[in-house]
């Protein structure tokens, strides 16, 4: 670093005394920094030292999080600083909306966001904001849950009103979007009733309606079948409810017999790979509940998902036949 | 389950298609032949070693600047790495990482920062007091000399932790600091190794990470109360928020054990959950952490480990073959084949570099596998603690129980305390000097 300026040669900084990381010996592990690093935290160990809360803290501070997002030393610090000088957060949003982006998987960049909304209190533009870094990344998980955090906390009514359109636009840029699927959940079920939503068995047919077109569009889609789990146990209802839609993601594709047009039950796509384990897993989870003669079609089941078409967890299905033959014998 | 597209590609799918093509087990590995240990899927255990003391002893490149604020994790993660290969520092060195760690002990908040002068949080906290398990334990050959457990400021501690208690039962990781559960498990952690849990401490810790729990079975990074008893968990299921709930959770049980009728989690869709995370055989068995992303190294460990804490939590004493309900087997051949770095260390997936904390949780996430399900007639020649047969998971394994290295043709590593990742050693050392000669009451 040619050009780097130090802070000794900086004006306004000379009566900053900077603090040496290390006073003695030589540690295990030690990482090896730049001098511009060094330089700028040995100043920052000095501030904070004296207890300073200043505009210079600011730039300091900016200095440290710009070259190591993580140091959550001089987040808190600058935090403390802004609220202590009276500081315009607004501007302090306007900065982070760069940081953000820049560091997306960093905790402390959307904690200090957070932080600072809780003072600004206008959530609505945030919105527009996450909607953006998702173009990045769409499955960050800081942005969904700094997001999730934002509507439950502030709970408006206006901040829900476009989340559902919002999600579906993300499930049809990629259906397989678990984050998206999560978030709707937390939108439709746990978050409280919002407007336009009281009418729960109308929310409710909508979202098995959707779910299952999912299915029949994707089938082997992990996310779309825990999502249909989600909504079945959420409301109380039994899988075996399910179970005409379900059947025919069991069979293989020249058994598929379908040609009727069926809103509540839509069959798998015709490029679909079938049969779908996900489909015998729930269908086995069907007749597990029925209890009786049902457990051992449960248990034929599991045995071709252990042997033939999940293999991989072939312990698991073992596991769940031990489990239903204990049931049923006790 | 299997990755299969349906002939529907979607940036999902097709970002799991070229991870797989990335994840290829050399064909046929023949002993014949000149391959490398790694080409044979065995743990090179020179390899990592010197990857190991290379970085501990010369020191860390300048991109790890950004584990500045995490120093006292540097220190575990490699020690711990060290444990697991069944290496122990000399005592030189032994007591510069204690020292090391002390520095970093805040003296006016309490606990541990990411490096000297940085804020005290629990994060570091967890992995400033496990290192100090590992190299601090007072030496028996030198009777008069002074445990740097000694300096560990208890009280200030416990004050910290009660300054960081929210209202809902949960913690802030640091002052003014984000809530979530890697906080709530490190310090569950700590006040147990360190004697420090008490019920006003952990009053509502429980509800709350109930609360957490998805619809998926994992486990959310936090909750936010909605209401009477109602939770809104914020982020999907997650394998390392996962692990870090249900490890809290059963730190809890073991201490504040629920009534039946009490406080539950729903251990069916968290089993369905775990198990689903394993990959297939074209993932070599690899775990994911969240449902539809890809495999990463890590997750050995933080998936891996979540099934001893269901073992501890469901009280099974020898976990046998039959009781399992994962693939162990499988995951050795993701770690062995595709987490190893031809040049040492160990990696979340090629071809990405090694780093410090892949290489432990890969190692643990090893050791995980090692100790669990394995056939009852499995014979070894030799148990896999040398030296300390307690450092099993029970204490009680029989030789018979344990993993045969001739069969997978890997060295077995030292077993790893699925609560604290610590050995069995390092944890009874530390809770019986804390419990029997160091109590404090607050």
């Amino acid at each position: 670093m040619t050009d780097y300026v130090r802070y000794v040669d900086r004006p306004g900084w000379d009566d900053v005394v900077p603090i040496e990381q290390y006073e003695n010996g030589s540690p295990l592990a030690p990482i090896f920094y730049t001098n511009e690093y060094k330089d700028v935290a040995n100043y920052f160990r000095g501030i904070v030292k004296t207890g300073e809360k200043s505009e210079r803290v600011l730039e300091l501070t900016e200095h440290i999080i710009r070259l190591n997002p993580a140091h959550y030393t001089a987040w808190q610090y600058r935090y403390e600083t802004l609220i202590a000088i009276d500081a315009d957060l607004e501007k302090e949003l306007k900065l982070m909306d760069e940081l953000a982006i820049t560091h997306l998987k960093t905790y402390q960049v959307w904690h200090h966001r957070r932080l600072l909304m809780l003072k600004i209190r206008k959530p609505i533009p945030e919105l527009r904001f996450i909607a953006k870094t998702f173009l990045v990344d769409a499955k960050n998980y800081h942005t969904w849950s700094y997001r999730q955090w934002l509507l439950a906390y502030f709970n408006d009514e206006d901040l829900w009103a476009g989340e559902l359109d919002f999600v579906e636009q993300l499930l049809y840029a990629d259906i397989r979007n678990n984050s998206a699927w999560h978030h709707r959940f937390f939108t439709v079920f746990q978050s409280g009733v919002h407007d336009g939503e009281q009418d729960r068995e109308r929310v409710l047919k909508r979202e098995l309606i959707y779910v299952k077109q999912s299915i029949s569009l994707v089938p082997n889609n992990a996310s779309a079948w825990n999502y249909l789990r989600g909504v079945l146990e959420q409301n109380s209802i039994p899988f075996s409810k399910m179970i005409t839609f379900v059947q025919p993601y069991t069979l293989p594709m020249e058994e598929q017999t379908t040609d009727l047009v069926d809103l509540d039950n839509p069959p798998p796509s015709k490029t679909a790979h079938l049969p779908c384990a996900l489909a015998i897993e729930f269908l086995a989870d069907v007749y597990e509940a029925e209890g009786g003669d049902s457990m051992l079609k449960a248990t034929e089941l599991w045995k071709s998902l252990g042997n033939e078409h999940d293999v991989a967890h072939k312990k698991y299905w073992e596991y769940r036949i031990r489990e239903g033959l204990r049931v049923l014998q006790t | 389950m299997a990755q299969i597209d349906d002939n529907y590609p979607t940036p999902t799918s097709i970002s799991q298609k070229s991870t797989i093509a990335l994840l290829v087990k050399p064909n046929p590995p023949s002993p014949s032949t000149n391959s490398t240990p790694i080409q044979s899927g065995i743990l090179d255990v020179n390899l990592h070693l010197g990857y190991l003391g290379r970085h501990l002893l010369q020191g860390l490149p300048a991109r790890y600047t950004s584990q500045d604020a995490s120093q006292p994790w540097l220190l575990f993660w490699s020690l711990q790495s060290l444990s697991l290969l069944k290496v122990e520092l000399d005592q030189g060195n032994k007591q510069k990482a204690a020292e090391a760690i002390l520095a970093m002990q805040n003296t006016t908040e309490g606990g541990f920062g990411g490096g000297p002068g940085q804020a005290a949080h629990l994060l570091p906290t967890y992995a400033a007091v496990c290192t100090l398990a590992i190299v601090g334990a007072p030496d028996p050959s030198m009777p008069n000399s002074v445990s740097p457990w000694t300096r560990i400021d208890r009280r200030a501690l416990y004050s910290l932790f009660l300054s960081l208690k929210q209202p809902d039962g949960s913690f802030r990781v640091s002052s003014n600091g984000e809530v979530d559960v890697r906080g709530v498990y490190c310090l569950l952690a700590v006040a147990k190794l360190l004697n420090l849990m008490t019920e006003k401490l952990v009053r509502g810790t429980k509800e709350w990470i109930k609360g957490c729990q998805t619809y998926e079975g994992g486990f959310a990074s936090a909750a936010l109360s909605i209401g009477e008893g109602e939770w809104a968990p914020l982020g999907e299921a997650h394998g390392g928020y996962t692990f870090c709930a249900l490890a809290a959770w059963v730190l809890l049980e073991l201490e504040y054990p629920s009534t039946s009728s009490g406080l539950q989690l729903n251990l069916k869709n968290l089993k369905r959950w775990l198990v689903h995370m394993q990959g297939g055989e074209d993932e070599l068995y690899g775990f994911r952490g969240r449902t539809n992303k890809l495999v990463d190294g890590c997750y050995s460990w933080w998936i891996g480990g979540c099934f001893q804490l269901l073992d501890k939590l469901e009280g099974r004493q020898n976990v046998q073959e039959p009781d399992c309900i994962w693939n162990p087997e499988g995951l050795q051949e993701y770690i062995l084949f595709a987490a190893q770095h031809p040049a040492g260390g160990l990696r979340d997936k090629p071809p990405k570099a090694p780093d410090m904390y892949h290489t432990l949780y890969n190692l643990a996430g090893l050791s995980a596998a090692q100790y669990t399900c394995q056939p009852a007639n499995t014979t070894s020649s030799s148990a896999p603690n040398s030296s300390a047969s307690s450092n099993s998971p029970t204490g009680s394994r029989t030789a018979s129980e344990n993993p045969s290295s001739s069969q997978t043709r890997v060295p077995t590593l030292n077993a790893t305390d699925p609560l604290f990742n610590l050995t069995r050693t390092h944890v009874d050392a530390m809770m019986s000097w804390f419990r029997e000669e160091h109590r404090q009451e607050f």
